[in-house]
This record gives C-alpha cells, structure tokens and sequence, in this order.
C-alpha cells in the first residue's frame, strides 16, 4: 500500500439532484484516525458529500475507496461495508419503537450475530462511557435531545466501526445540550477514531480537528489544518464564510 | 312438519305462556320457530363457522397481499434510480390489479369468481372460492391502507437502519413495518369489520353462512322479523367485540409513547 493509512479516498465525486449539480469534483484522502471537520454554507454540498460517503446518496460519478474496496462499485454489497462506518443524524433517529438497549443491540445481533447477552452487555458498557447507563430500559421519547445524541452516537460505535460520520450532530439540540454531545465526540476523537463531522461548531473543529475543509459550491475551497484554516483562511470565499460566522 | 301451527303450540304451552298479551306470545311463538324448534339454534352456529372461516381466512390472505402490493409499490416510490424492469412490471401490475379491484362491487367479483374463473363443484371448493375473492378484494384496501403507514414513518428512520448495515428487507421489518403498523391499526380494523360485514354476501354463490342460514329460517317460517333481528344482533355483537380487542391491542401497542 503506497497511500499510508489512507482508509477514506474519494477521487472526483459528483453529485447532481435532476439539474442541480450538488457536488462538483471532490476529491480527498482521510487518514486513519483522521479527524475531518467539514464547514460551509448551508446548501453547499457538505451533508451531500457526508451522505455519499456510505452511499445513503448515491453519487453520480467518481469514486469512493474505503480502505482497498471500492464502494462506489455496483457490484460489492453496499450493506457490508456500510457496518464499518457508523453514522449519527442531525434528526437522532433513533428507533422510537424500541428501548435504548434494543436501538443499540438490534443490528450487532442481527448483523455481527453477537449472542444476545455479549451485545447487551457492550451496550450498557458503551452507555456508561456517556453516562446513559440507567436509560437502557427506557424509550426514546423518554430522553432529552442531547441524552438521545449520546445514545445515537453509541448506537453507532456498538458495531464498532472503523469510521464515524456525523451529519451536523448539534444542530437540533437545544443549546445547552450541545456541549455533552461534544464531549463526547471529544472522546471518541481522543481515542483514536476517524471521524468526518460535519459541522457548524466552530470552537469544535478549532479543538479536536486534525483538519478542517470548507466546501463551497461543490468544490473542496480549502483544506488545512486548523490553525492555518481559522488563521490564515487563503481561499476568499472562505474569509467571507468565516467574516461572517466568527 | 316443517310450518309449526301457531294454535297448536299455544294450546301445548305452559299456562304462564297462555296468560301473556297476543302480541308476546307471537313474538315468543316467533324465537320459538326461529331457534328452538327442530335445533334451529344450529343453523346460526353453522353459519356463523363458515362466517368465521371466510372472515379469517380472507383476512389473512387479504394482509399478505396488501403488504407486497404496498411494498412494492413504496419500493417504487421512493427508488432513487430508475427502478429496475422487474420493479416498473411489478408496480404496473399492482396499479392494474388496484384500479380493477376498487373500480368493481365485491358481489360482481363474487359472481365471476363463483360461476366463471373458479366455479366450485365442492363445498370446500365454495369456502376456498369465497376465501380467495374476498382475499383479493380487501387486499387492495389493505394495501392502500399499508402504503400510508409505511409512508408516515419518516425516511430518517429508514436511513439509520440502512446506515447500520441493515438491508432493505431487514430495515423494512424491523424499523419500519411495526412503527407503520401501530399507526394504521385503526384503519386496518375497520378494514376487518368491512371484511366481516361483507362476508354476508358470499351466499350469491350458495355458502351457507349465517345470512345464508337467517334466510333459510326466514323461509321455512314466513317469518322475516325474528330471523333477520337476530342476525343483525349476531353481526354487533361480533364488531363489538372485534373493536374492543382492537382496542386493547392498540393500548398495548402505544407503551412506548409517553
């Protein structure tokens, strides 16, 4: 392997809505462990690009690698590699028919095929890593938005994934539910896992970001790390975006 | 002797009988005919198996042919792509088969069941034949019926199964189907007691069913009012019933809104 520890290669991904052109070109290596924050204003392409990425979209041209497979082929089961990135919602979307415990352990047991006990068991242990552990028996209409975030977010990891995705995790939450969420994507960040966040928190993608992309009319406008990306902004579209939003 | 006299079962009473007003005694003279005399009793009871038997029978082939039709249909739908050639073919059919089913009376496709496509020699054969037409009548109901439930559920429910790595099927069965079958639920069991009431009109094509038997009684007493009342009590009390267990079922169903 000559890309070191590449795990996500997208290579001039497009995507268009009828007429609408969404994604023009993207083209971008993450690394392992990676953390990848993506910016931009709304309508530019960035959940597109996100939501591509497990091909919840599919794109309509270029290619998307996760490690040597191409997903973007037709021919691979797209239902396989999908259990290896996990993805949290703006929306939650946790199952409101089932209790946390059944969220977390429905698809270990039916995919992984975990014995019912062993799944539950990590369930609870991955609920009390955010503090949730006394919610399993409860439903999801029982929570506050930030406490059905956390569980989505462990819903996702129970089936330990090599990547997670976030579609704008915070932008439902009240604000003073917003910092638990991010704490523990801080966490999750810390502990090594790659993550591509999409995301409107500025002091999150200044803090735990390895690098942070802007995204402005389907194209990549900038790519850095984050000191370079708040301090030295290069594209003008992105000064103005950040003129705007700092 | 199948007409009873009506003075001779009066001269028999008991006295208590005899010493009703005219108008009770006929009325009991009437319960008397409709049910007791010859084990009348038995025309309802047998009647109200073969009710029993095309009700259940077509209720459950009426479910499993909805629930494809609205699937393949949502598949349709909600397919991002231009659906595949088997999927277009399937959802033509399905239209087809909806426009012919809801565009015809349930008795005219009774008929043509009963005395063209199937046309029973066997009593057997009839149940079956009144089981299918039935079957494939309120399956176009049902499906419609479905189809709203599985649209109701929003498409993030959906996408957070499919994001785990379940497939379709398994995200339709899991995540969807019973978030969407608690929402139709009461539709659904008035489309059971439409199914139920409808069952009365198997007799076109000669099932004996409670209808079927109420005539029966009706003819063999010249008398419509006793029969004919019963029957319609049977019927009540039987949606009574089905609708009280809907309802209890529906409670059962809702624990997880709070």
């Amino acid at each position: 392997m000559t890309t070191d520890n590449v795990i996500i290669k997208v290579r001039d991904l497009k995507k268009s809505f009828g007429k609408i052109e969404v994604l023009n070109g993207i083209d971008i290596d993450i690394k392992k462990g990676e953390v990848v924050v993506v910016i931009g204003p709304s309508g530019s392409g960035k959940s597109t690009f996100l939501r591509c990425l497990n091909r919840l979209e599919e794109p309509t041209d270029g290619k998307i690698f996760l490690e040597e497979t191409e997903i973007t082929d037709p021919k691979i089961d797209i239902n396989l590699h999908r259990q290896r990135m996990g993805m949290v919602f703006q929306q939650f979307n946790l199952f409101p028919h089932k209790t946390i415990l059944k969220n977390m352990t429905l698809a270990p047991i039916k995919l992984l095929k975990t014995p019912k006990a062993e799944a539950e068991a990590k369930a609870v242990e991955l609920l009390e890593r955010v503090g949730l552990a006394d919610r399993a028996l409860s439903y999801p209409s029982q929570l506050s938005g930030g406490q059905k975030q956390r569980v989505a977010i462990v819903r996702a990891l129970a089936m330990n994934p090599e990547v997670m995705l976030f579609d704008e995790p915070t932008s439902a939450l009240d604000p003073e539910m917003v910092g638990e969420v991010l704490e523990v994507m801080k966490e999750l960040a810390q502990s090594g896992m790659t993550m591509v966040v999409v995301t409107h928190e500025m002091g999150f993608a200044r803090e735990v970001a390895d690098r942070v992309i802007f995204i402005d009319e389907g194209k990549i406008q900038e790519d850095s790390s984050p000191e370079e990306f708040f301090g030295n902004p290069k594209s003008p579209r992105l000064k103005d975006f950040l003129s705007k939003v700092l | 002797m199948t007409i009873l006299n009506f003075t001779d079962w009066i001269a028999n009473a008991p006295a208590w009988l005899q010493a009703l007003p005219d108008w009770l005694q006929n009325f009991v003279f009437q319960l008397y005919q409709t049910f007791i005399y010859q084990n009348r009793w038995k025309f309802f009871t047998d009647g109200l198996k073969i009710t029993f038997i095309v009700t259940i029978g077509a209720l459950i082939l009426g479910v499993i042919i909805g629930l494809l039709i609205a699937i393949v249909r949502t598949a349709h739908d909600s397919s991002v792509k231009k659906p595949f050639f088997l999927l277009r073919f399937l959802n033509w059919f399905c239209n087809l088969y909806l426009t012919v089913i809801r565009g015809t009376p349930m008795m005219v496709q009774l008929l043509i069941m009963g005395f063209v496509i199937m046309a029973p020699k066997t009593e057997a054969g009839t149940i079956a034949c009144g089981i299918i037409t039935l079957g494939i009548n309120s399956g176009a109901y049902v499906a419609e019926i479905v189809r709203s439930g599985l649209m109701s559920i929003s498409v993030g429910q959906s996408e957070a199964g499919r994001s785990l790595g379940l497939s379709y099927a398994q995200t339709m069965w899991h995540i969807v189907i019973p978030q969407a079958f608690k929402n139709i639920l009461p539709a659904l069991g008035n489309e059971m007691i439409t199914l139920l009431k409808d069952t009365s009109l198997v007799s076109v094509i000669a099932l004996r069913d409670v209808t079927k038997q109420a005539q029966n009684i009706a003819n063999k007493t010249y008398q419509a009012f006793v029969p004919y009342i019963s029957l319609a009590l049977i019927y009540l009390v039987l949606v009574i019933v089905m609708t009280k267990l809907l309802s209890i079922l529906e409670r059962r169903l809702r624990k997880s809104d709070h």
